[in-house]
């Protein structure tokens, strides 16, 4: 009885805590279906007689939304996947094997986060344009999956870190090598950690914007966030299409979250770990 | 099998769309900041132009104003960008001392420039940049015709008929509409109020003159508009403004000609002259610039005649009057101007007559500097902090300062040569170091093979990237890289890092930051925690819950922070509206108070960055195995205790690198701070270290005072980031 109430206190408290959140959200889902292209509204209802589709229409039929949503697609799955696979060998060696510079590199790793981007985009741009990388996607997924390693080679390494060696060992009593104890036992024992880098690189690539704006020139070549915030100019935003546009770029990361939910709350089995 | 199929499928869609369609055809590529309306037009008017040259195709690039003058100038240096750029006149000031863009005066015949009115050619020392083919952006009174028959002709009526209009409608207490709405917190839109008084922003010698009687009286006119006379919200917005004035809530607006088409349509409007002030018998005078057309000056030999063709083409009087046909903007060419298609024009023929009561951009780099200094102050009186005498004095001192600091070239000192030797000495260490170790590290290269293999795919994409980029700043960061020497800048020494640490505002906006990183670092990790445990039990709906949580992260930064701007208007924004309707607490201030705006960002903040802790520690929790907990509640120990001892020091291994990068992070966020304060306002009391580099670097022009703050950025959180580390390591052993 105790418990069960607590459940309702305990859900009733994460409701409203919820509803608090994503209050914001239902704002711009309101100003994307407001006809006058306005930011603001005098009211707290998010949905008025003023309301409707417009803008969504507006931005399928006469934007290259679709052009975009492509081209972040590509981009935002190359560097997924580029991210896990450089993040889960890395972090299980820097979590494994004692060898020299692992320190260094553990902590090299997190200085590469600690300067101003702001101030990295000038150079960047030199270097990129010696190398002709601009207007094209390998500097960007580079670029991309270099920003977002250094945080899921730490997320990896912590989790590593909690799996027992024991495994590997009796692994490597069953005829293992290296490369397969790590890739048969503890890369599927990993899997909620996989799913968390995965998502990080996804996101560090799919709602980016400073760098994409450098690099890519060519509006054929222009990502979600591009397209954007093409809508937006100092003084005459396009709001009503700047708000669809946020609520679409939003949609899919929402749903990988939802899908991705099982693993984190199911991914693993206890008992292989306790043995 | 089908996985390595998907990614095998990605992976060729990938480098197909890598591989650039290359079709034969010239291309010239135009970067421009045109409103979302008028890039249509500019895009009908080149394809018509490609259908008559087969072997030409134009690339249009879109950039916000700021955004398009900093990458021009990084693609520029970098010896490429565009072709053409078109922009406002007075990105030619820095454009052309920093010589990317080339001079047009020997690359068109006189009668060329005599065929446009004068101030579209804009000239600046002695030679002319860029040829307008718009003339205009400026600011004007327009009136709701539903609320009032004819606008107010001084400042008298203003005041008169503004109170009239002034209305609390439905007897709350809370006035639901107002006389006149703007965006007053920005100088732009006080500038011509300046005018009417009589003074201006600046001399023909480039000089501010800020310091004048007409300044104080502008900014107790503005004052007194809204706490004397009430006739303008407290907080008021360029986009609150827009949307009162749309809905109908406020019955004058002073904006710009390019937000006619806005509210074409939906409102009933005339357009007028700002009203003569009364005092003087002046009338305001708006800033009146031409946007146009500039040559990069990396272009040369043949191309650069394709170039002019098309510039010729894009300003010629036919095209100028298809965009005054789409769009009703007002033409520069002076044939097009005697169309009949202009002459009856009603509103082009009244925004005429605002016109004429205008004034010229000063295009010089110097309005920067001006703009920059007189923002500050004029905030300070609209907040009350300051009178305006003070404003008036301090606006003019600080200009000055920073025009010196902006120019300034300051020659290599002692320091140089030192630094250059001690750059060699490092070089010369860190071969000596490897040579001398490189037995060593051949053996553990040799005895670790499969951790080397493992490791270095990762580390060499981190570090190609990073290495060289931060090399060029430690360059930077010593030179004297700035607005005058942006082509030949040369190594100076400590100079700029002696004046980070000599300024006493780098102490003050450090101390911000640090306050900003911990409160922000604390709310997320403790709310991430808290709402990862009370999630992770079974409840009703508890997908649906999870989910919504971590929305705030799925949406793009640069949309919620504005979003959350908005929420944070003293008097349309649901925030205040809340605390009014459920916990009956006055409005409070949030934007134009300095502590308040502080409180406004981290607000921010912690909503946006709660969910990436929730989902790690989510992550985290569910490697803890389940009979601790049953072994611990054998023993008696209570929910508390379980947390405490259990829950949190098995959550520690994938909380701490967590928080530690959310420390570097959070420190290093410049989105939020810059988005919902608008840039630091009021007055640059909301900065944190990055926004204060970014606003000396791209504001200011002062690249290398920039870098070497940067540089200090940088060491600081070295040192916090390393002795975060020690410390986790330290409390580590005990577990």
């Amino acid at each position: 009885m105790k418990k069960k109430i607590e459940t309702w206190l305990i859900f009733i408290f994460l409701t409203v805590f919820t509803m608090g959140t994503i209050y914001p959200i239902l704002n711009i889902i309101g100003i994307s279906l407001r006809k006058d292209n306005a930011f603001q509204s005098k009211s707290l209802a998010f949905i008025s007689a003023n309301s409707g589709w417009d803008s969504y229409l507006k931005l399928l039929t006469e934007t290259q939304f679709l052009i975009w949503l492509k081209n972040s697609i590509v981009i935002s799955i190359a560097v997924t996947i580029l991210g896990v696979a450089l993040a889960s060998t890395s972090a299980y060696a820097l979590s494994r094997y004692k060898f020299k510079g692992r320190q260094l590199g553990m902590t090299s790793l997190l200085t590469t986060q600690m300067f101003p981007a702001t101030m990295l985009l000038l150079p960047f741009f030199i270097i990129l344009s010696k190398l002709g990388l601009i207007n094209s996607y390998l500097g960007l997924v580079i670029i991309y999956s270099s920003t977002a390693l250094p945080f899921c080679i730490w997320q990896m390494k912590g989790f590593y870190d909690t799996i027992p060696h024991a495994l590997e060992e009796s692994a490597y009593m069953d005829g293992c090598n290296h490369f397969q104890a790590f890739y048969k036992i503890v890369l599927p024992l990993s899997t909620p950690a996989l799913v968390i880098t995965a998502l990080f690189s996804f996101m560090a690539s799919w709602s980016e914007y400073v760098v994409a704006a450098i690099i890519l020139q060519d509006p054929e070549l222009y990502t979600l966030p591009l397209g954007l915030k093409s809508f937006q100019s100092s003084l005459a935003t396009e709001w009503g299409l700047y708000a669809a546009g946020a609520v679409v770029i939003s949609i899919p990361v929402v749903i990988l979250f939802v899908s991705l939910a099982r693993f984190l709350v199911s991914g693993l089995t206890m008992g292989s770990v306790k043995g | 099998m089908t996985l390595q199929r998907i990614i095998f499928f990605l992976l060729a869609l990938f480098f197909m769309s890598c591989s650039d369609g290359d079709s034969g055809k010239s291309k010239i590529n135009i970067w421009h900041q045109m409103h979302y309306e008028n890039r249509k037009v500019l895009r009908e008017i080149c394809d018509e132009y490609e259908q008559q040259n087969s072997n030409l195709q134009i690339n249009l690039t879109y950039r916000e104003t700021e955004e398009l003058r900093s990458n021009f100038q990084s693609s520029a240096m970098g010896g490429s960008g565009p072709e053409l750029i078109y922009g406002p006149s007075d990105q030619v000031g820095p454009f052309a001392t920093m010589r990317i863009i080339q001079p047009l005066d020997t690359l068109f015949e006189e009668s060329f420039f005599a065929g446009f009115v004068e101030n579209s050619i804009i000239e600046y020392q002695g030679s002319k940049w860029m040829v307008g083919d718009v003339v205009g952006n400026h600011l004007m009174l327009i009136y709701n015709k539903k609320l009032i028959q004819a606008p107010p002709e001084n400042t008298d009526e203003l005041i008169r008929i503004g109170k009239n209009l002034t209305k609390d409608l439905d007897g709350d207490g809370k006035v639901d509409q107002y006389g006149l709405v703007w965006n007053f917190t920005e100088p732009f839109f006080y500038a011509p109020w300046l005018g009417g008084f009589g003074g201006w922003l600046i001399n023909d010698q480039n000089q501010p003159t800020l310091n004048t009687a007409a300044n104080e009286k502008g900014f107790a006119f503005i004052k007194s508009l809204r706490d004397e006379h009430g006739i303008i919200p407290r907080e008021c917005d360029y986009e609150i403004a827009n949307a009162m004035f749309l809905g109908g809530d406020a019955a004058m607006i002073i904006n710009g000609d390019w937000s006619w088409g806005n509210y074409m349509g939906k409102v009933d409007f005339g357009i007028a002259r700002i009203p003569m002030v009364s005092e003087t018998g002046l009338w305001p005078t708006p800033i009146v610039s031409a946007k146009g057309y500039s040559i990069n000056a990396n272009l040369k030999g043949e191309r650069l005649d394709e170039v002019k063709k098309l510039l010729r083409y894009l300003t010629s009087p036919e095209v100028q009057l298809i965009f005054t046909e789409k769009i009703n903007s007002q033409p520069s060419s002076l044939e097009a101007l005697t169309h009949p298609q202009i002459q009856e024009n009603e509103i082009l023929q009244a925004s005429a007559r605002v016109v004429e009561v205008g004034r010229p951009m000063a295009v010089v780099p110097e309005m920067r500097a001006i703009w920059d200094a007189l923002r500050t102050q004029y905030q300070a009186v609209l907040g009350g902090n300051i009178e305006p005498n003070v404003a008036a004095k301090l606006s003019q001192k600080n200009a000055l300062k920073q025009i010196r600091l902006m120019n300034e070239i300051q020659p290599p000192g002692r320091s140089a040569a030192i630094i250059k030797i001690l750059m060699g000495v490092f070089a010369l260490m860190g071969v000596a170091y490897l040579f001398k170790n490189a037995s060593g590290i051949i053996t553990s290269l040799n005895e670790n093979k499969t951790a080397y293999y493992f490791i270095a795919p990762a580390f060499l994409a981190v570090f190609a990237i990073i290495i060289f980029p931060f090399g060029y700043n430690i360059f930077i960061s010593f030179s004297n890289f700035s607005l005058k020497t942006f082509r030949n800048w040369e190594l100076i020494g400590i100079h700029h890092y002696l004046n980070v640490f000599q300024d006493p505002q780098f102490y003050l906006v450090l101390s911000k930051t640090l306050i900003w990183t911990f409160v922000n670092i604390f709310f997320h990790v403790s709310l991430g925690i808290m709402l990862a445990v009370l999630i992770n039990r079974t409840l009703p709906a508890k997908p649906i819950l999870r989910t919504a949580l971590i929305i705030p992260w799925a949406v793009p930064q640069y949309i919620s922070a504005l979003t959350w701007r908005g929420m944070f208007n003293q008097e349309y924004g649901s925030i205040n509206l809340i605390l009014e309707k459920f916990l009956h607490l006055g409005p409070v201030q949030w934007l134009s108070s300095p502590t308040e705006a502080f409180i406004a960002c981290i607000l921010t903040n912690v909503w946006l960055g709660f969910p990436f802790m929730m989902v790690v520690a989510l992550g985290g929790l569910q490697s803890i195995p389940n009979d601790l907990y049953e072994a611990a509640e054998v023993d008696g120990a209570s929910r508390w205790q379980q947390f405490w001892y259990i829950t949190l020091p098995m959550l520690k291994p994938v909380m701490v690198p967590a928080v530690i990068l959310g420390m570097i992070w959070t420190f290093n966020n410049i989105n939020v701070v810059w988005l919902v304060s608008n840039g630091g306002e009021p007055s640059d009391q909301t900065h944190i270290l990055v926004s204060y580099v970014y606003k000396s670097a791209f504001n200011l022009y002062r690249y290398g005072y920039a870098a070497a703050l940067s540089m200090v950025i940088f060491s600081i959180l070295l040192v916090m980031g390393v002795l975060s580390i020690r410390q986790s390591k330290s409390t580590e052993s005990v577990y």
